[in-house]
């Protein structure tokens, strides 16, 4: 019963606590924060409730129409339990780093709202009810980013809201198609049912997950999104729903059809390249600080991407340690990125300078956060970027070493911007700025700092869950 | 007995309303609740008159019919009495319309709801509903002629009307049907049959265009599917081609005149005729075993989002004179309950999941994808993505956007809280539980 009710009790939970609190809005971010440290408990429950040779766990049918096929259906493996663990423990930092967020009863009830769906989009194995969170999780985000952006947050919102939407429309005649075919909602059915499955699902289904990741030329949404948002929701943006499309790419293509998908394999993985180094170049362009981080967070992308398309036990391990990596490098550059923002009251990288001098702690969290982006041995970007280059080349063959170029592409834009925001003399904007920072936000950065670290030097625990994930393509 | 009940009542309140409207409306709720208790029973209609059957289906959607009617009735202000007994009219007529299983009576009650409508957009007067009025009355009439012209032309060739019965393979059956169908998509506003909708919806009191709209509009079409589907099946060529022609011209159409639009009333009496467009999807795949639910499930769906909008509109335009979107920045500051509503009914309009709006048309669409109408399911899911363009447009003003000057706080009436508190009640759980409307039409 548990299952279900983490689904729709935030649905519930946050329009009574919305209602309860708006006289008392400082107490609603302790119940956001002690909802989220439930729903961790329950994932990290579950975490250890996994079977020891993969498989799923299987946690109730709910609301059953048998004459549709359609029944909400909640299971988890070890994948799931991966993105569960990771959606919880974000959400609790994203509290403690909007811990002085302004109109708190509503922004902490759209969290605990946004909590629902998407726990719900990482534990049915239902395809219709998948697309019915996947769309649902659009809405807090929608008012998240509108109502407490920055100053171009209802263009950004609006352009987010309308072309997720639009691209998760191919998704959903995809899956129309695919039940068509099969004569069931239920993924694990489908994947016994069908062997070879045509072309036009495979590109419908595609596509739906590309605008999500995003895939270069799908990309155009995220920059503005993820600027214009607060940045403990970008972090969100980021962590959590980028990783819908990556967690889909590897439910829907590689384990659902894959016959189908090594047809198109060297589609995906030219995509991914292409999206790795566009991205990246338009990194190293950007002097906007925010629009730097969200490049390189379509770049790592792209990297996760090619590594999906190995269709390898190997890759799809990196794949998913890359996913939780960037989840936890990218999350601080954002933080810091919007902080700086909101101190400086600039965008501008060469307008910063000398931040080092005045806020050494934030600083050094960028620092550490960005030499895990461009890999620095020791770090979680490190290990991604090794397992996946590791495993696309025995997939694609010697030459696609070239991504290693990538990370290269990734110091460049990194170290120049710690060069001109970090050190550098100390520009005017930045001496009459006030860097204070609140103990909350410091702790919730020396957590990102710390799990950077710790997974960098033991990424057993990672790849133990990959284990168990991808067992049935020859683990070891 | 129902159908006795309501036309009773509908005599019996206009003695009421002038002194006491509560009475009146008391006398009104009572006589819904009633009508759908001998519908559970199954003594609605069938068990006195003849050609009257209610399957699982009808009195579902009979169930639906009478409790958006009632939360109609307990929404409506003094102003709007007269409402109040056309409502109770509409309703018996519309259980009729719905259970009928004769071809004959089904023309016969078409015509008397198509009066009815009429008297419901001319008798609240204000100052420009005179054209949104006559333009109804005069693209109606016409509709009549046309329907009827076709109805001539069927009588020919059939011996019986009773629907299981019908002879639908005379030499001018299908021109027949094609004459029928271009007066009844006057009715659904079906793009090019449009125009009176656009004005009549937006201008008319809008109490009366929800009713308008949201009622009538599900009732017609499901009593239309009913009585249309042997022809619908009996020509699947021509059915595909008719009504997927039609679908994509309504929708799109619509879509993109409901972007232009600043006037709020027109913004929803456009995505109004767009959902049209929608709901011509199972007729198209009629073909399909899931057309019936489609049919069904849009109906059900439709009734209470759209409703509801053009009700909480009623409420915002008297207490605060919205008209333009201008007018509702930052509403959420003076009517929060209203906007809270308000957007929750336009998401459902919007097909965003967990509301009505979105399972209703999973569940139309895929009667098409069964059909193998695939593509026409792609335009249509583009074109409500496109929608939400338009719906996301009010809920940016309501909610992202400043208010010009700051106003009192608004309350929600008790009857108008109740009221919408039904119709979201609708949309939710219509929203999340699909079983109860696919067992309803498993017989079928």
């Amino acid at each position: 019963m548990v299952a279900v009710d983490i689904i729709f009790a935030p649905i519930l939970l946050s329009a009574l606590v919305y209602f309860l609190t708006r006289g008392a809005q400082h107490i609603t971010k302790y119940i956001a924060l002690g909802w989220f440290v439930v729903l961790f408990i329950i994932a990290l429950n579950w975490y250890h409730m996994l079977p020891e040779d993969g498989g799923f766990i299987f946690l109730g049918n709910y609301l059953s129409v048998p004459q549709f096929g359609f029944e909400l259906t909640l299971q988890i493996d070890a994948l799931s339990v991966a993105m569960l663990l990771l959606t919880a423990a974000l959400l609790i930092l994203v509290v403690l780093t909007s811990w002085n967020e302004k109109k708190q009863a509503a922004y902490f009830s759209l969290l605990i709202l946004f909590s629902g769906p998407i726990f719900g989009v990482f534990m049915t194995t239902n395809v219709l009810w998948f697309f019915m969170f996947w769309e649902l999780t659009l809405v807090p985000m929608l008012f998240l980013v509108g109502i407490w952006g920055a100053e171009n947050r209802v263009y950004a919102a609006i352009k987010f809201f309308i072309y997720t939407h639009v691209f998760a429309m191919f998704m959903f005649v995809g899956f129309y198609l695919l039940y068509k075919q099969t004569g069931y909602w239920d993924l694990t059915l489908i994947k016994e049912a069908t062997l070879a499955t045509p072309a036009l699902i495979w590109w419908l289904m595609f596509l739906g997950f590309a605008a999500k990741l995003p895939v270069f030329p799908f990309h155009t949404w995220l920059p503005d999104a993820h600027v214009q948002a607060p940045s403990s929701i970008s972090v969100l943006l980021a962590g959590v729903l980028l990783k819908m499309g990556a967690y889909g790419l590897i439910r829907f293509t590689v384990e659902l059809m894959p016959i189908t998908t090594l047809m198109f394999a060297k589609w995906m993985l030219v995509f991914g390249l292409i999206t790795t180094f566009y991205a990246g170049f338009l990194a190293i362009y950007e002097r906007h600080i925010k629009k730097m981080v969200a490049y390189s967070s379509i770049s790592h992308m792209g990297l996760v991407v090619v590594a999906i398309s190995t269709m390898t036990y190997e890759g799809l391990s990196a794949a998913l340690f890359e996913m939780i990596g960037h989840a936890l490098v990218i999350s601080p550059l954002f933080l810091i990125a919007g902080w700086l923002h909101h101190k400086t009251h600039t965008w501008y990288m060469d307008e910063m300078g000398g931040i080092m001098k005045k806020a050494p702690y934030a600083s050094a969290i960028f620092i550490l956060a960005g030499m895990a982006a461009l890999g620095l041995p020791g770090t979680m970007g490190f290990v991604g970027e090794l397992t996946i280059i590791i495993s696309a080349v025995k997939s694609w063959g010697w030459w696609i070493a070239v991504i290693a170029f990538a990370g290269l592409i990734s110091a460049g834009y990194i170290i120049w911007a710690v060069r001109r925001a970090i050190h550098g003399p100390m520009s005017p904007l930045v001496e009459k700025a006030d860097f204070s920072m609140s103990l909350a936000e410091k702790l919730a950065l020396a957590i990102y700092a710390v799990l950077i670290v710790y997974f960098g030097i033991n990424p057993q625990p990672i790849f133990d869950l990959a284990n168990k994930a991808f067992s049935f393509l020859g683990g070891m | 007995m129902s159908f006795i009940i309501l036309i009773a009542a509908g005599l019996l309140v206009p003695i009421f309303y002038r002194n006491n409207i509560v009475i009146a409306k008391i006398i009104a709720v009572l006589a819904f609740i009633l009508a759908a208790y001998f519908v559970f029973k199954g003594e609605s209609l069938n068990s006195i008159f003849p050609y009257f059957v209610a399957d699982d289906a009808t009195k579902l959607m009979e169930f639906v019919l009478l409790a958006t009617l009632a939360a109609v009735s307990l929404a409506l202000t003094g102003f709007e009495r007269p409402l109040i007994s056309q409502m109770l009219f509409l309703a018996g007529a519309s259980l009729a319309f719905l259970e009928t299983n004769n071809f004959f009576m089904f023309i016969v009650l078409f015509e008397v709801i198509a009066i009815i409508s009429y008297i419901l957009v001319a008798n609240i007067r204000n100052f420009y509903n005179a054209e949104g009025a006559i333009k109804a009355f005069i693209a109606g009439a016409v509709a009549s002629g046309i329907i009827l012209l076709g109805f001539a032309l069927f009588s020919f060739t059939t011996d019986s009307f009773i629907y299981s019965e019908m002879n639908v393979s005379g030499k001018f059956t299908l021109i027949a049907e094609a004459i029928m169908l271009a007066g009844i998509f006057y009715k659904l506003t079906v793009v090019p049959m449009h125009g009176w909708a656009a004005d009549a919806y937006s201008q008319v009191n809008h109490a009366a265009a929800a009713i308008l709209s949201g009622v009538i509009k599900s009732v017609v079409l499901f009593a239309t599917f009913k009585a249309f589907y042997k022809f619908l099946i009996a020509y699947p060529l021509a059915t595909v081609l008719i009504f997927s022609f039609f679908a994509i011209l309504t929708m799109t159409l619509a879509n993109f005149m409901a972007l232009w639009q600043k006037r709020i009333s027109k913004i929803l009496a456009y995505s109004s005729i767009a959902h049209s467009g929608y709901a011509l999807i199972p007729f198209a795949a009629a073909a399909s075993v899931y057309s019936y639910a489609g049919i069904l499930y849009y109906a059900v769906a439709y009734i209470f989002m759209q409703t509801s909008v053009f009700l909480l509109l009623n409420d915002l335009r008297r207490e605060l004179g919205v008209k333009y979107l201008d007018d509702i920045k930052g509403l959420y500051k003076k009517a929060p309950l209203h906007s809270l509503l308000f957007t929750i009914q336009l998401f459902s309009l919007a097909g965003i999941p967990l509301l009505a709006g979105f399972l209703s048309k999973a569940v139309a669409f895929y009667a098409g994808v069964d059909a193998g109408l695939w593509i026409i399911v792609l335009i249509a899911l583009l074109n409500s993505a496109l929608a939400v363009g338009y719906y996301v447009w009010i809920i940016k003003h309501i909610y992202f956007d400043e208010p010009k000057n700051n106003g009192e706080v608004i309350q929600m009436s008790t009857g108008s809280m109740i009221g919408q508190l039904i119709l979201l009640a609708g949309t939710i759980y219509f929203g999340i539980v699909a079983g109860d409307i696919m067992n309803a039409t498993i017989s079928f």
